[in-house]
């Protein structure tokens, strides 16, 4: 299941959500939004994680293009939120999370192969000498 | 179940943060433009062309030593959405450390679907061999 609150996964018998701690048994009020946070008119109170930031990040960071559908996914779960489609908007988070880790993934990939190829680099200019 | 994941989370917030900032400290004493510690963006070095990100981390490098200009001709799409992703990643650490999040606007997908057509659209227009659009390659504004 799903927490109502943060949209994180939880076992189904779970009886408080393992990343907010909201009460999960059937029945358990609502907590209301954390002061602080601006709804405005029309979105949904419902918060869903979009992993805009670090789509950002691992965009023009890791230079790969794929934080372009981490991206996406992002918008879409805010676009949903907006539709109400809540199971919908969880869905596109947990691709856009799974996108993130892969343009983190090849990013440091990259970064290895990089260290590697300088290795080989230097032991070869040893060699030479 | 929960005492195990808040471990785990705090385990991969302490390495990200430690990573991070070990990140920054190379970046303010080695230029990614000379230094060959950092690596090349890979998109670059096998086709010649120029990504969004390209540029970003010797933009960095100039914004800690504190030039904004050459900072900004690295990257503008860079030096634009800087403050926003630290907000972002300011609330992420406020999240863990105090247990909410900093306050924010619930941002509209069209505004998400906009910005990664600007982001696309920069990555295009800085490979363009056409003035103005090749000022947008990094360090391009430099020699104006």
């Amino acid at each position: 299941m799903f927490c109502p609150q943060c949209g994180a996964s939880n076992a189904d018998t779970a009886a408080i959500c393992v990343q907010c701690g909201r009460n999960l048994q059937p029945g358990a009020p609502a907590v209301p939004t954390p002061a602080g946070v601006v709804i405005p008119p029309g979105a949904p109170a419902v918060n869903i994680p979009n992993y805009l930031v670090f789509a950002i990040l691992t965009t023009v960071l890791c230079c790969l293009p794929a934080g372009i559908p981490a991206i996406v996914y992002a918008a879409q779960v805010n676009s949903k939120l907006q539709m109400g489609d809540v199971a919908g908007a969880q869905a596109s988070s947990n691709n856009a999370k799974m996108w993130c880790w892969i343009a983190f993934g090849l990013g440091l990939a990259s970064i290895g192969i990089w260290i590697v190829l300088m290795l080989i680099g230097a032991i070869g200019s040893l060699r030479q000498h | 179940m929960r005492v195990i994941a808040t471990i785990r989370s705090r385990r991969a917030m302490l390495a990200g943060l430690f990573s991070a900032s070990a990140g920054l400290v190379l970046l303010r004493f080695y230029d990614p433009a000379s230094s060959g510690l950092f690596p090349p963006c890979p998109l670059h070095y096998f086709t010649g062309l120029y990504c969004p990100g390209c540029g970003s981390l010797r933009a960095l490098h100039q914004l800690l030593l504190g030039n904004w200009h050459t900072a900004w001709a690295m990257n503008p799409l860079t030096c634009v959405l800087l403050p926003f992703l630290i907000y972002g990643l300011a609330s992420e650490v406020w999240l863990w450390v105090r247990g909410r999040a900093l306050p924010q606007i619930f941002i509209p997908g069209a505004c998400i679907y906009g910005l990664c057509a600007v982001i696309v659209l920069f990555g295009i227009l800085r490979n363009l061999p056409v003035y103005p659009f090749d000022l947008l390659a990094p360090g391009a504004m430099l020699r104006l």
